[in-house]
Formats: C-alpha cells, structure tokens, sequence
C-alpha cells in the first residue's frame, strides 16, 4: 500500500509539474513565457512595462515593436536617451518606424526579404553580417550570423551583409528577373540610439550562434508594453501577479503549508 | 490473464515493433521538426547545413582575374612570351574555376554572369593575341632574312592579315570596358590592370601598324587571295558561306579556311579558281569573329562576320524509373532550332547538380538517383561557348518513395521474435510452477495392473539410465511430459527421494551408482509397490 501510495504522489507530481509548465508557457513570437526556439525565455533581460524613469545610461530592448508609441513616451525615451541610455531597436517589420521619426531619428527600417549567397544554411535568409562600425554592444566581434533581417537606412552603418546579398523579393531563393546583388546594412546608429534589423537575434534558438555579441551587450532592460515580448496568458498574468504581490505571495504558501502543518499535527495528536 | 498469454501478448509487441523498425532502417529520418520556420525568422538548428558554394571567393576571384589580363598584355608587349604562356595558363585555370562556381551558386543570370562572359571572351582575345605577336615576330625576322620577291610578298599578305586581324580582335576587346568598368565598381573591383591592359594591346596593335607601314604599307599590299563572308552576320544555326578566288593559283590548290586563328575547314580551288565553303555557326561565342585563309604561302587578307546571340528555350519532363531513380529528359531550342552536343545542367534541391549533354536532335536525358523524399529538380543551360542566352526550365516536383525496406532486418526480426518465443516457452515449461493441490486432495497412483509401457535401462550409461527409469516413473504416475523432477516430487512426496535423486543426477551432473540405479529401477518399475 504504501508503495501505490508514492508512486500515486510520483505520478501527481509529475503531471503537475507538467500541466503548470503548460500553462505558464506560451508559443507566442518573442514572449519572454516562450521556452521554444522562437520565444526569448532565455534572454537574460529585466522587463519593464513603462518607459517612464528609465535608470540612467541602461540599456533598453524594444524588441519586435507592436503597436505605437505615444508622444509621451517617445519623449520619456528621448530624455533617457539624453541622460546617456542607450536604446537598441530591434525589427524587421518597418513598426518602429514611427518611433523613429518621433525620436528625431532619419533611421529607417525598410521591410524585405534579405538573402545572400554567403551563408551555410541552405536557407537563403540565413546568412552572416559583418561588423564595420564602432559600438560597444559589438566590442570583439566580428561577424554576426543573422535570421532573415530587414534593410536599416540612416545612421551610421554598424553591420552591413556581404556584396553578394539581394532582396528576394519573388521568395524563389534565387536572384533572378529584377533583382540585383548588393550590400545591406542591417543595423546602424546615431548616437546611443541603435536600430537592428533583426529582432530573431534575441529568440532562444539564436542566442547561442552570436555569444560575443550578446555577451557584449550586458545586462538590458525589455520593453515589455509595446512588442510580441510580454506577451502571456491569464495563468502567467495571476502567477505574475502573485509574484509581485507579497500579501498575495503569503496566502499562497499559507494554502501550501496548511495541508502538510495539517497532517503533522494529527500525527503528534495521535 | 495467464503467464502464456502474457508472454504471446509481449512477443506479438516485439514483433511489431521489430518490424517497423526494419521497415524504418532504410529511411533513417523517425523525426521531422515541424514549426521551424516563420516570416520573422527560421531555427538555425532545424534548416539544413548547406552552403551553395564558395561564395565568399567569388568577388576576390573576379578581382584576380581582371588582374591576370593586365600581366598578361605586359608581358606579351615586352615578347617576354614564355612568361606571357605561363601567365595566360593560370588564367585559364582561374577562369574555369571561376565559370563552375558562377555555375554552382547558379548567378549566371546576374552581372556577374556577364563578366563570366565577358571574361571568356577576354580569354580567347588574349590568347589570340599572345599568338598573333609570336607570328608577328616571326614575320619580322623573315622579312630581314628573305630576299626572294614573291616570298617577301607573302610575308606581306601575312603581316597584313595578321595586321587586320589584331586591329579587329583589339576593337572588341575595347568594346567590353564599359561594361567591365561598371562590373567592376559595383563589386569595387581594382580594374587599374584591365584598362592597362587594354592600353598595352593598343601598343601592341600599334606595333604592327608601323611595322606594316615601314615595310610598304597595307595599301601597296593587295593579296591575290580574296575572301568574303556572306552574310556577314548570322545567328546559332545559320550557314554563312566563306568564299572567294585566288588569282594564279593552280586548280586543286588546297585553301586552308581560319575562323579566329582557328582551322575551320580546308577546301580544293576550283577549276575556275574560286573555293567556297559553308560555315554552320555551332559553338562559338556571340560577338565578332575574323576569317581568312591560306593557300601555300599565300594568306588572305580578313574578314569579320558577326554572330548575334539567341534566346534558348530549355524543357524538363521527369518520370519515375523505379523507388529511388527517375528519368529526367527534356530539349534545349535555340528559336525553335534543336541546340546540339550542349551541356546541360540538371540542379537537384538547388544545389546538387548532375550533367547531361543534348544529342544530334537537341534533347538530352538523364537518371538521378535520389533519396528518399521530396526533391525539385530544375535544367539550366548556361551558354557554354554558345552564341546563346542562358535559360531555365520549369522546376519540377518529384518525390522518391525510396526502396523496399530491406529483408535482411525483417528476417532477423523474425529470427529474434521465433528465438524469444522459444525461449520464453522453454523458460515456462521448465519453471512454471506445480498447481498447488486441494489439501484433501490426495494424488491417485494409477493402478499397477495397468502399467505403461517402458524403456529398457540396460545397456545404457549409469546417468542416461537414471533418466530413462525417471520417465518410466513418471509415465507410470500418469505425469505429463512437461513436469520436471522437482513438479513430479511436490506431486508425489511419496517418490520424493526418486526425485530428488534424479535431480541430483540431471542438474548437478552427479553418477548413479549400481546400486542406486537398481532402487531407482524397482520404485520406477513398481516393485517396492508390489512387494508391499
């Protein structure tokens, strides 16, 4: 009996373990909850939800824009990025676009569909950048390996592909008809301000091909208000929520504790 | 559910899963990651590992080779042409290496495509020019050595051949820098050496204009050899004819025909001192091209013809030979004309390629044998010193079912699913145990009027007569077959020590004795039974 009785609690816990992991993950694009090889769990990053009193000279990830930003808070990143902040944004979908120009910003990013020749992965869009600018988040590095990026204009060039990338505009993987070879840049600079052409260089299934390059750029602070990063579901927002709320917490291990201080004291009655 | 159906049950599994291991063993794929892609982005880990090629030489090399053509025209300037035979060998090499990877990366349809073409046409004006200047200096030192008038007239009408023939090659070679220039900046090329190049082959031309100056001239100069081409242009597949006379020469005077230093054809005069010759355009590049021809020591003077480029229509059909293999065939037309003895490139996946050749009606034909999987296939013509544009066929779709799964893992299948059987069986008739007996119950000997029928023990070795006297026992107990010692004794206490014995003597590897075996004998024959 008291062998069904453990491998009973061995298999609750078990299954509990899973169900929680299910419910506490999502397959979003970029979530910080995504585990899979497209979610950013494994980005070591501090989330915020306000762009209101930033710390000075942090570093802050808009990744994957959604949405839009208000005057106000393009102001708020403006008066970071004037304390000495540095703002890296990462997209590829032309979002930031706004932002950018709300910023004072002649950087641009411009939507495609990049491929090159110079790659080792039978997918076109999968290919290596090269660094030829100064910045720090590049310190040491000398190539970057990017997943399908966009086109960055303005600014000062800081990643550039090679003279053998085109923008594959019929999707074949091949250059032909109107398509020309020609050199990209995929992230450039003005100032602290950085934009990247490739957000997919955060996703977990890329953290480990760029180490020098996310290891260059430190700890960070995410924007989790306005892009595919903050994304959860109503189990993740309560546990969240939990988390952040210590009387909240206290119950919580109070219903945990109970049961078992429950049980121990009958024992000792007995 | 009892233990034989247990064991049916697990074997039956074994069996299965045997089996559709076997039929996996072929195809070693059990896996295939599925969400591995969006439009954002793709899992390195899943895509394939696959580069298409040495892309990362491809601007370097096009940078060598435009440097090679200024060595090149140097050396040939300074008659250093030993030096200048070397230097145009290694660029041929760097050129063909060049034309594959342009062909694997499958850019030919790009601007460097058409540098790849430029640069073979380069390639035969530098070799044409490296021979021009060997013969020119032979000519040169002829002319200082021969005092015979009519010899000296044909160094005359060779060195004004040779003259126009340079001076033609020189213009079209010319002709090609605007277009390499551009190239050339948009891959910041170094094309300082090319345009040297191209103004040590000015020099080189304008060596022979004054040496032809200084020897009387071109105008003093008219060769009794006439040619002319007509038309004068034509495209892949037309007849142009290269005709003309020869005045004094003697009827059967066999004419050597040249199209670009190359012998084309070599034709009898007439009778009435003319020759005539058709000249198909087949492999030859589009561009200008120079005729002349030579009669003993007689050259004529030159004549350009220009070959314009077509368009090429490539066709593929594909159709399964058997599981792993299909046929790929198709046509190559030039404006409806069948393209004949081209290579044809047959790109698998977008990588793989294999070669075919189109045959005297300008189809070709081809098996792959592929993997197992979905595969798409496409045939390219890259012009290949054709006067063609390059084309492509429609990419077809071809899945492989890939062979029957072999039947040597099925056999051993079966033979390890018919060993476990085996011994799962033995396993249960030797250990499986006695059916515990109702207390009450008692075991009813069978009465000894009725004996079986036994062996006879003697004669036999002591231990194989134990076993003989344990299976007169036991049959004369009415023992099934399949019961060990050990079942007989818990069945029977009352044989106990027979059966225990004869364990002993079975499983221990231990020998009767004489007299053992004559006890043995008289309980497994009833005797103590009948004397009591």
């Amino acid at each position: 009996m008291r062998r069904e009785a453990w491998a009973v609690i061995l298999i609750l816990l078990i299954a509990g373990g899973a169900a929680y992991t299910h419910a506490t993950t999502t397959t979003e694009e970029f979530s910080r909850c995504n585990v899979g090889w497209n979610g950013t769990s494994n980005l070591a990053a501090e989330e915020v939800r306000s762009l209101r009193d930033l710390p000075p000279g942090a570093t802050l990830l808009i990744l994957a824009p959604e949405g839009s930003f208000s005057l106000e808070e393009a102001a708020y990143l403006r008066a970071f990025l004037d304390s000495g902040g540095r703002v890296l944004i990462a997209d590829e979908e032309g979002s930031a676009n706004g932002l950018l120009a709300d910023l004072g910003s002649g950087m641009r990013v411009r939507p495609g569909n990049l491929a090159s020749l110079e790659r080792d992965h039978a997918d076109p869009g999968l290919f290596t950048g090269y660094v030829v600018g100064n910045a720090t988040i590049f310190a040491g590095t000398e190539t970057v390996f990017l997943n399908r990026p966009a086109a960055v204009e303005g600014g000062e060039p800081l990643i550039e592909t090679s003279i053998l990338t085109w923008d594959d505009g019929d999707g074949d993987g091949r250059i032909g008809g109107n398509e020309t070879f020609g050199t990209a840049v995929v992230c450039a600079s003005e100032g602290n301000l950085i934009v990247l052409g490739d957000p997919s260089l955060f996703v977990n299934a890329m953290l480990a091909e760029n180490p020098g390059f996310i290891e260059s750029l430190g700890p960070v602070l995410i924007d989790a208000a306005h892009s595919g990063t903050g994304t959860t579901n109503p189990i993740v927002n309560a546990i969240r929520w939990v988390r952040e709320t210590p009387p909240a917490a206290a119950a919580v291990a109070a219903l945990a504790i109970l049961p078992v201080a429950y049980r121990f004291g009958r024992k000792k009655d007995a | 559910m009892n233990r034989r159906a247990t064991h049916i049950i697990l074997a039956a599994a074994a069996v299965l899963v045997l089996a559709l291991l076997a039929g996996e063993a072929v195809d070693p794929v059990l896996y295939t990651a599925e969400n591995i892609s969006t439009a954002a982005h793709a899992d390195p880990a899943t895509i394939e590992k696959r580069s298409p090629g040495d892309a990362a030489s491809v601007v370097p090399r096009m940078d060598g080779l435009l440097g090679d053509t200024g060595s090149i025209t140097l050396t040939i300037k300074l008659k250093d042409f030993e030096s200048a035979e070397l230097d145009l060998a290694r660029y041929r090499e760097l050129s063909g290496q060049f034309d594959n990877l342009v062909v694997n990366l499958d850019v030919t349809g790009t601007d460097i495509g058409e540098f790849r073409r430029n640069n073979a046409l380069n390639q035969e004006a530098l070799a044409a020019l490296l021979d021009d200047s060997r013969r020119l200096e032979d000519l040169k030192r002829l002319e200082i050595e021969v005092r015979d008038g009519e010899q000296r007239m044909a160094i005359a009408y060779e060195g004004e051949a040779l003259r126009q023939k340079m001076r033609e090659i020189f213009t079209a070679y010319a002709d090609r820098e605007a277009a390499t220039i551009r190239i050339a900046e948009h891959y910041d090329l170094n094309a300082t050496p090319y345009q040297e190049s191209i103004r040590h082959f000015a020099e080189i031309v304008g060596t022979v204009d004054e040496w032809r100056q200084s020897s009387g001239g071109s105008s003093t100069v008219k060769s009794p050899l006439t040619i002319a081409v007509v038309p004068d242009r034509g495209r892949y597949g037309d007849v142009l004819t290269i005709g003309g006379a020869y005045t004094g020469g003697a009827p059967g005077t066999p004419v050597e025909i040249y199209v670009d230093s190359r012998n084309a054809a070599t034709v009898a005069l007439g009778d009435d001192r003319t020759y005539r010759h058709l000249y198909r355009i087949g492999r030859i590049l589009a561009g200008s091209h120079l005729a002349y021809v030579v009669a003993g020591p007689v050259y004529s003077e030159v004549a350009a013809f220009e070959v314009l480029p077509d368009n090429t229509t490539i066709t593929l059909a594909v159709a399964g030979v058997n599981r792993t293999t299909v046929a790929c065939s198709g046509s190559l037309t030039a404006e409806g004309r069948p393209v004949t003895g081209a290579p044809v490139v047959l790109r698998v996946d977008g990588e793989t390629l294999a070669t075919a050749e189109t045959d005297q009606n300008g189809t070709y034909g081809r098996d792959l044998v592929l993997a197992p999987g979905e595969h798409t296939v496409r045939a390219e013509f890259h012009g290949a010193g054709f006067p063609l544009n390059p084309s492509t066929s429609r990419t077809e779709t071809v899945t492989i079912e890939g062979e029957w799964f072999s039947p040597l893992p099925l056999a051993a299948a079966l033979a390890a699913a018919a060993g476990t059987g085996w011994y799962l069986r033995r396993r249960w008739t030797e250990e499986a145990p006695a059916e515990p007996l109702p207390e009450e119950e008692v075991p009813i000997e069978p009465a000894a009027e009725d004996p079986p029928e036994v062996e006879s023990a003697q004669d036999l070795p002591p231990r194989e007569a134990a076993t003989v006297l344990f299976r007169t026992l036991r049959a004369r107990l009415g023992l099934p077959e399949t019961k060990t010692p050990r079942d007989c004794a818990l069945l029977f206490p009352a044989h106990a020590g027979f059966f225990e014995r004869y364990e002993a003597i079975r499983y221990a590897g231990e020998t009767p004795t004489e007299e053992e075996l004559r006890a043995m004998e008289a309980e497994a024959r009833g005797g103590d039974e009948d004397a009591a």
